[in-house]
């Protein structure tokens, strides 16, 4: 009898010592910024979805049109051109960025003389807003700017034109000033990844006879796994959300051609005052960062498993 | 109030916005409207507010000063909010639809205005107008709407035209031309001196290209035509406005190719510097020029192209309007008189930048040669248009930049230009 009595105490017991643990405290930090989200960005999300479906001039009450906006959407040749200007903007950017991080990353590892020189060089993008940065690089772009001066310079003067406003141009002129700001933020990233692996590993690899492309191939790559995840995610979310950099630059022109679906979706908003088809642009975009954020995790988790 | 510019306007906001990011899209969306009840500033029975988009240091100095003035008289007391203009004109829906909204704002006369009547927000202002017996009759009409009701008290004007350096003329021996014709010969003679004839400046600012669009349909098909197609009554894919284009061409191979890159602040710079031969631009490009360059700067109007058409000048008006719901109507009209008042349109001519003519009669413009010939133009016209985006809407304006600028760069494809600018338009009526 006190035998079963103590073994059925032993578990509530335990339980009860770990639902101690949860502190009123911690309970406040996780509920208050939660309460405070749901104001802020969970219900204003889900309105979102909801004016989707309906036609709004920001006066008039919203009108439901079920999926009307859906409908035109799918036959926005605009959209379109946001839509593939988006997915060549997360190749290029998102490409070109996590390469040229990581080259310069593995440039600037060692500590030599003067490398904090040049990595806080690379850095130094970063922490200028965006906007500022397309002013300097909106000089850099205009008729007989910089760019231009140079290509006289070196005798390549055909390729002159009006970079921001030629549409075959305009999108990959904007793409490189995002990138020389990007490639800074995550060169950092992955020499913070770069600096936790440890030395022995590389050690052993050479004494193993390794050269330093397999060592590269076989130990760093390997080693950075944790850090691809928070590359890839910061990415991918700076690819979907990039506006600034293209609304100063050329404002999805010349004629759309440097579009991508969040400057169309704000024109859409602001400026044609359309803000339910605005906000199934909005949708869409959520969707595919859902979409695409979601789809790694799930190959990471099982990866793990 | 010279500073219509929807570049600037435009860039303005974007600095504001520029934090705007894909994941948090449709919720910044909802926000706005979530805040439709959002926060007015005080009003009452005491002061009445005024909402102003007026921002430029001078001009917001102007108004800062006209409100003192008033405040002085004792007629009643207003407070004066300046708000960045990109950000008024974004929140304007919202102020007007609120419970507690803002008395009076800046803003601009015509289908603007008439839209937020239509609607029932904006506030019956024809005591005020009882008063303004001897302002034009133009701009009653413009100030009156749909129902017959006076809903706006415009402040000021400017106009547009072919600004150019005279010593330069001189130089290159061209005079100002009359017609078409002549405007294209001097056209020729400035290209094969080397100068680029026609300065625009859309890099930035492709709303510049819609003043080429406004004056070629006034000039060809008239201004009542012009502001049926802009009201959605007209089709922009009738061969009445492909005659529009028709002409545009034969004026494009003169325009400075550099023009497409840069903003019309830039144009301006070029037109300075001898670098172009004239641009067809709003006065308020002045704010740019240099005080030397100013005794310099003459211009001429949009060559006439059918005599038999009436000829019309674009004069965009800006002036105020009251909110319906404010809840103190006697104060918010004492403001708005003497904010049509004389002493308050000189008051503001002085104190501001830019060339612009005050709408009461009775104050005095600057006197320098430009505003006498801009007030002797406009005298003369039959009649006033306003501009692209506020004879139509902000929310037409995207699309004729669209079709404008590809149609510089693409003449060919005129008539799919037209028909995608007609879709574009459909789209913006329906909502």
């Amino acid at each position: 009898m006190t035998a079963t009595i103590s073994t059925t105490s032993v578990t509530p017991i335990r339980r009860r010592r770990r639902s101690a643990r949860l502190s009123p405290l911690l309970v406040a930090f996780v509920l208050v910024p939660f309460a405070v989200e749901s104001v802020w960005v969970f219900w204003p999300a889900l309105q979102g979805f909801w004016f989707s479906l309906t036609r709004w001039d920001g006066m008039s009450p919203p009108a439901f049109v079920g999926t009307d906006n859906y409908v035109e959407l799918a036959g926005d040749a605009t959209f379109r051109g946001a839509l593939v200007n988006t997915v060549i903007w997360l190749v290029l950017f998102g490409g070109l960025s996590v390469l040229g991080g990581f080259g310069m990353a593995l440039v600037l590892q060692k500590e030599r003389r003067g490398v904090g020189f040049y990595r806080a060089a690379l850095f130094t993008p970063v922490v200028f807003s965006l906007v500022v940065t397309a002013l300097v690089w909106r000089v850099f772009y205009q008729p007989d700017g910089v760019a231009d001066t140079i290509l006289r310079a070196v005798g390549l003067e055909s390729l002159i034109r009006p970079w921001l406003a030629d549409p075959q141009t305009a999108l990959y002129a904007v793409i490189l000033p995002a990138l020389w700001r990007q490639i800074g933020y995550v060169m950092v990233l992955f020499l913070a990844g770069l600096k936790a692996i440890d030395p022995a590993l590389h050690e052993a690899a050479r004494m193993d006879g390794a050269n330093s492309w397999q060592r590269l191939r076989h130990v760093t790559i390997p080693q950075l796994k944790g850090v691809n995840a928070v590359v890839l995610s910061v990415i991918v979310i700076d690819s979907l959300r990039s506006f600034d950099i293209v609304w100063s630059l050329t404002r999805g022109g010349p004629y759309h051609s440097s579009e991508l679906l969040s400057t169309y979706m704000y024109s859409t908003a602001f400026q044609s005052l359309r803000l339910g088809y605005a906000s199934a642009i909005a949708v869409v975009i959520f969707v595919l960062a859902l979409a695409v954020i979601l789809g790694y995790l799930v190959r990471a988790f099982r990866e793990e498993a | 109030m010279s500073d219509f510019d929807p570049g600037r306007r435009r860039f303005l906001g974007h600095l504001g916005l520029a934090g705007l990011g894909a994941l948090g899209a449709s919720s910044f969306l909802s926000a706005c409207a979530s805040s439709a009840s959002g926060p007015a500033a005080g009003n009452g029975s005491g002061a009445v507010t005024i909402q102003s988009n007026l921002s430029s240091p001078q001009a917001k100095a102007a108004m800062e000063k006209l409100i003192e003035t008033f405040n002085k008289q004792g007629k009643g007391t207003a407070s004066l909010n300046t708000i960045a203009s990109e950000t008024f004109r974004t929140q304007l829906p919202t102020y007007l639809t609120s419970a507690n909204p803002p008395d009076v704002y800046t803003w601009y006369a015509g289908s603007v205005a008439n839209d937020y009547a239509s609607r029932d927000l904006l506030l019956d202002v024809s005591d005020v107008w009882k008063s303004l017996g001897d302002y034009p009759q133009s701009l009653r009409t413009l100030s009156t709407d749909a129902s017959g009701k006076q809903i706006f008290v415009p402040m000021n004007n400017y106009w547009w035209g072919f600004f150019y350096r005279k010593s330069n003329f001189a130089k290159w021996g061209v005079q100002e031309p009359k017609t078409w014709t002549e405007f294209l010969a001097v056209c020729e003679t400035l290209k094969s001196k080397g100068v680029p004839p026609i300065g625009i400046g859309l890099g930035d600012t492709p709303w510049v290209a819609s003043a080429w669009f406004d004056y070629l349909n006034i000039r060809i098909n008239g201004a009542q035509f012009h502001r049926e197609l802009l009201a959605g009554k007209q089709r922009f894919d009738d061969p009445k406005v492909k005659a529009v284009f028709t002409r545009w061409r034969e004026a494009l191979p003169y325009f400075d190719p550099k023009g497409k890159a840069y903003p019309f602040q830039e144009a301006t710079t070029a037109l300075l510097a001898g670098k172009t031969g004239m641009f067809l631009i709003g006065t308020f490009f002045a704010d740019a020029a240099p005080k030397d360059a100013l005794g310099d700067l003459d211009f001429f109007r949009f060559p006439v192209i059918d005599p038999a058409v009436p000829l019309a000048e674009e004069a965009p008006t800006d002036g105020f309007f009251a909110s319906a719901k404010t809840a103190n109507p006697t104060g918010t009209k004492a403001l708005l008189s003497y904010l049509a008042s004389t002493e308050a349109q000189e008051a503001y001519v002085k104190a501001s930048s830019g060339i612009v003519l005050p709408a009461n009669p009775k104050a005095k413009a600057s006197d320098s040669p430009l505003v006498v010939k801009g007030k002797a133009m406009l005298d003369e016209a039959k009649e006033l248009t306003q501009f692209f985006n506020r004879d139509s809407s902000d929310a037409l304006q995207p699309t004729a930049d669209t079709a404008l600028t590809k149609f510089i760069d693409k003449p060919d494809q005129i008539d799919a230009i037209l028909r995608e600018w007609q879709a574009g338009a459909e789209k913006v009526f329906k909502g």
